[in-house]
């Protein structure tokens, strides 16, 4: 998978959606798509492509929970919410996020 | 892992539940479209744009949905069957590699089971009796035998005055003929002693036990069928119970139906009636004919049995000084009892089956560690592309695997042919009717050839790219590989050496065979056919009635066309039956000269013609019950009294036995056994019919041809007796070897398994050394090296590895040879010609299975195999 021009460099896109979990209770996959490129002023673009198999790979690792629900539209909708090991696993990924950033930033400032 | 332990639950739903799985994935999707296309909508866009728009988002729609699911389930099944398919088409690509591992360890498990159920049936498990560990077999022991059958009045004070037994009981047999059908049916009944059902445990499956009047003398008759006689003649009718047999001169009611399992004393019997201990002629404490058996109380060891029963005996011996003074009293599990001399020879065949395990065992692991070894550079390869240890680590599993399984399920299908063959070959063992195969000995086998065959094919190739990958990923192909391959050289050393010692072993047996059917057996077994006619105790009351029913049937075969001569004796000539007994001369003889030993027989005086044994001296004993005579062998004259001079000199007996001249002298022959030296040999002269008596026809053609006219001629004269077991002298001489051949056809089977498997196992190895020694070889031969070097060197190599092998084997022989002494036969255990025969052999094999690879070592073309390695 090459990176495109907004693509999501991989690895983040689970950080991001462990993210936007944290402030709403469940979310199904569209919204959490809509929230992230919301949020981020439209500057990042959550792909389809990627999203749901990293929502089911996250499933899997017990990050998330997904059950069956409806929306205000009255659709079936698949929400995701997240677990206490997802929680701790937000931690961990913003603190590794953090850390590198900080570390580029100063390599561009000083190198 | 990767595959963390969250997700197993979710793995195993999604491939259970596949349907599902794809319909939620496509209603979550398609929400996703649906939200999508309505937001362009609001946008401006029109229905259809919107909807295409948002589909295209996705990319492939299918694709998509496809990728999604791979999330969840290709982690597992897939690779599972991605793996299979790999496994099977590496195996199939070294085709001889996987035909010998299977065919080795099918054999190993095989061979292993099959001999091993064998040995549970008849060692190990307890007799098929209720509480079969108390059963026991109890012998009256005097001067002149170890084990004899024993007197009733003696039954009878034994089973009263002990405090350790249940109770005791015994038993005699005679052949009848039962005479309600057109022609006389021959039945083996058991006549048996009080309580013979209560020591046994067994009631009867239909009617019921003796009653106490039936076992007096002059008591109403009865008799107990077996199921076999109950389904044959009654067709398995209840009615059965209360009819009458016709047995000689009297009728008998049938009281009641064994179970068909129980079959004793063996599996011949029909019937059982009882024998009334307080008959006249059953009050003699001279006389005995009871086997005996006891069932021990509960918590009463073998010791205390003894010991309870030596005390009743002494104090017997007090009681009768004349007739106890001189006996004792054995007893012995009766398991001991039946399985006896059986016992050696199926451990040693549980052996040298265990080696063959081992062989195979070994076989697998060298075959194994070489193919591993032949992979490292695969293995690193796939860990350089960046497979996980653990997706490599399956895929060899997975192979070795299917290996595996493939050999066990041969093996198991091998097992229990084998288990049926050797119950056919094996018909004359003792308990052969309880071989079946046994789960637990099939699964120990199973869990050994797998474990082994895990072992050696996984470890090894993942060890060999543990250290420093990239250097093994360098060099494989380049380097000079060095030529040590210790562990794989070893493991063919220690295939040859315990080839050589199972082969020692068989040759030896063969060897034996080979010397016993040489011996001049001083008589002449071929062209004689044996029979029995059926007769009764009972009936030798009349002495003289029995001789001349005897004399009469002798007779009229003597003037029937094709036969030369007829005889009568108790025992068959060149079998294994030793009836020992000690004599004294009416002359009387100096207490210093040796223990007068022999072998009794009881023959009719035309014995000594229709066997063709010569006379040397004297006359042969006449036909004439008042002055019957005895003969003696040479050997007894030479050993016992001077030669000749012991024409004339009377034998006598200990106890009441008249005493008998010495006739004449005759040649020597092997009567207890063709692996017997002929031993000092008194032959009574006796001409009474009675049970078990054996006729001796000599004929002058195919004796088998003289079957029928034999039948015919007896049912003549005797039209109230069955005649019964005709078959040809030299058939029973050879049936009673029968286990000493199956020892040594097994033995001699599993030898060239394991000579086969150690030059398998040589030439893979050797065959693996010159594959990645290639690069080496061209070398050389590119520098100028002659193809015969090449070819020697190799050969070398295997022949060392056999050499030292053959020289472990035969020290092995050297240690484990006595445990084959006594079943040997006219070459000892060190045979020189054997042991030479057996090296020479292996080494032959192994020089073939060397020059293969060595050939085709030397057959590279050098320029190739430089550029392509």
């Amino acid at each position: 998978m090459g990176v495109k021009k907004n693509d999501i460099l991989q690895g983040t896109l689970a950080l991001l959606i462990l993210r936007t979990l944290v402030s709403s209770k469940r979310m199904h996959g569209y919204a959490i798509t809509a929230h992230i490129q919301r949020v981020s002023d439209q500057l990042l673009r959550v792909e389809e492509g990627s999203l749901y198999p990293a929502l089911h790979r996250m499933e899997q690792q017990g990050w998330v929970r997904a059950d069956w629900g409806t929306t205000e539209k009255n659709r079936e909708a698949r929400f995701y919410s997240l677990t206490a090991k997802g929680r701790k696993q937000l931690m961990q990924e913003e603190e590794s996020w953090t850390r590198l950033t900080e570390g580029v930033a100063r390599v561009i400032r000083y190198a | 892992m990767a595959w963390d332990r969250m997700a197993w639950y979710w793995r195993i739903w999604n491939v259970l539940r596949p349907g599902r799985m794809q319909s939620d994935l496509e209603r979550e999707l398609s929400f996703h479209v649906r939200e999508r296309t309505e937001e362009l909508q609001a946008g401006g866009m029109s229905g259809e744009e919107a909807a295409r728009e948002a589909r295209q988002a996705f990319g492939n729609y299918t694709a998509q949905v496809e990728r999604t699911r791979d999330m969840d389930i290709n982690g597992w099944l897939e690779s599972l069957i991605r793996n299979l398919r790999q496994a099977l088409r590496g195996l199939a690509k070294s085709p001889a590699f996987t035909v010998t591992v299977i065919a080795t360890l099918a054999i190993g498990i095989g061979a292993n089971s099959a001999v091993f159920s064998a040995i549970d049936a008849v060692l190990l498990r307890p007799s098929p009796f209720p509480n079969g560990d108390q059963l026991v077999k109890l012998g009256q022991v005097n001067r002149k035998s170890q084990d004899a059958f024993v007197a009733p009045p003696r039954l009878e004070d034994w089973n009263r005055l002990n405090s350790t037994f249940q109770a005791v009981t015994g038993y005699y047999t005679e052949d009848e003929s039962e005479l309600s059908g057109e022609l006389p049916e021959k039945l083996k009944r058991a006549l048996v002693a009080p309580r013979f059902l209560q020591v046994w445990g067994i009631a009867p499956e239909l009617g019921r036990d003796f009653t106490p009047q039936e076992e007096h003398f002059g008591g109403p008759n009865a008799v107990l069928i077996t199921d076999r006689l109950w389904r044959r003649r009654f067709g398995g009718s209840a009615n059965a119970i209360g009819k009458n047999l016709r047995i000689g001169s009297s009728s008998v009611p049938i009281v009641g139906v064994m179970p068909a399992s129980f079959l004793f004393p063996d599996r011949d019997v029909d019937l059982w009636s009882p024998s009334p201990m307080d008959a006249p002629y059953a009050q003699s404490r001279e006389t005995g004919w009871f086997t005996t058996f006891g069932r021990l109380k509960p918590g009463v060891t073998l010791e205390q049995a003894r010991a309870n029963l030596a005390s009743v005996q002494a104090n017997l011996s007090r009681q009768f000084p004349k007739t106890d003074a001189r006996i004792g009293a054995s007893v012995k599990p009766l398991k001991e009892a039946t399985v006896g001399g059986v016992r050696q020879s199926l451990w040693i065949l549980f052996g040298s089956v265990s080696l063959l395990l081992l062989i195979a065992c070994t076989n697998i692991a060298a075959l194994l560690l070489s193919r591993s070894a032949e992979r490292q550079h695969e293995v690193s390869v796939r860990f350089s592309l960046g497979a996980s240890r653990a997706s490599v680590a399956a895929q060899l599993l997975t192979e070795v695997l299917v290996l595996a399984l493939a050999g066990a399920a041969l093996g198991l299908a091998i097992a229990g042919e084998a288990s049926r063959v050797f119950r056919a070959l094996a018909k004359d063992l003792p308990r052969v009717e309880e071989i079946r195969l046994d789960w637990r000995i099939v699964l120990y086998s199973l869990v050994c050839a797998i474990a082994a065959t895990l072992l050696c094919g996984v470890f090894p190739a993942l060890r060999g790219t543990r250290r420093n990958l990239a250097g093994s990923l360098a060099q494989a192909g380049r380097s000079q590989v060095s030529s040590r391959n210790p562990v794989q050289f070893t493991l063919v050393g220690i295939q040859v050496a315990l080839a050589v010692m199972l082969l020692a072993g068989a040759g030896l047996l063969l060897r034996s065979f080979q010397e016993l059917g040489r011996v001049s057996p001083g008589f002449d077994p071929q062209h004689v056919l044996t029979f029995h006619m059926s007769s009764s105790w009972g009936e030798t009351g009349d002495q003289k009635a029995a001789k001349q029913r005897l004399d009469r049937v002798l007779d009229s075969l003597r003037l029937t066309p094709g036969i030369t001569g007829a005889a009568a004796s108790i025992s068959l000539p060149g079998l294994p039956v030793q009836y020992q007994i000690e004599l004294g001369t009416a002359e009387g003889r100096a207490e210093t000269e040796p223990k007068m030993l022999a072998q009794s027989r009881a023959v009719t005086p035309s014995y000594f013609a229709t066997m063709r044994i010569p006379l040397l001296a004297g006359e042969t004993c006449r036909d004439d019950l008042s002055a019957s005579g005895a003969m003696v062998n040479r050997s007894f004259a030479n050993a016992y009294l001077a030669g000749p001079a012991a024409v004339g000199r009377h034998l006598t007996q200990p106890g009441n036995w008249p005493s008998s001249e010495i006739r004449g002298i005759v040649g020597d022959a092997r009567e207890s056994g063709m692996d017997q030296e002929p031993p000092p040999t008194v032959y009574w002269c006796y001409s009474a019919l009675q049970p078990g008596t054996y006729f001796l026809v000599r004929t002058h053609g195919d004796p088998a041809s003289m079957a029928e006219t034999i039948r015919r001629k007896v049912h003549e004269i005797e039209p109230r007796r069955s005649v019964y077991d005709l078959s040809p002298l030299v058939d029973h001489i050879s049936d009673s070897y029968a286990e000493n051949r199956l020892r040594t056809i097994l033995l001699a089977f599993f030898a060239i398994t394991a000579v086969s498997l150690a030059c398998v196992g040589l030439y893979g190895t050797l065959s693996y050394l010159v594959s990645v020694r290639q690069r080496e070889v061209g070398l050389r031969l590119a520098l100028g090296a002659l193809r015969t070097q090449i070819v020697r060197q190799f050969l070398a190599q295997g022949l060392i590895v056999s050499l030292l092998g053959c020289v472990a084997g035969l020290a092995l022989t050297a240690v484990f040879g006595r445990l084959l002494s006594g079943m040997l036969y006219g070459v000892s255990a060190w045979d020189a010609a054997t042991l030479g025969g057996v090296v020479g052999i292996v080494l032959a094999v192994s020089i073939l299975a060397s020059l293969l690879p060595a050939i085709r070592a030397a057959r590279l073309e050098p320029m190739q195999v430089l550029r392509e390695q």
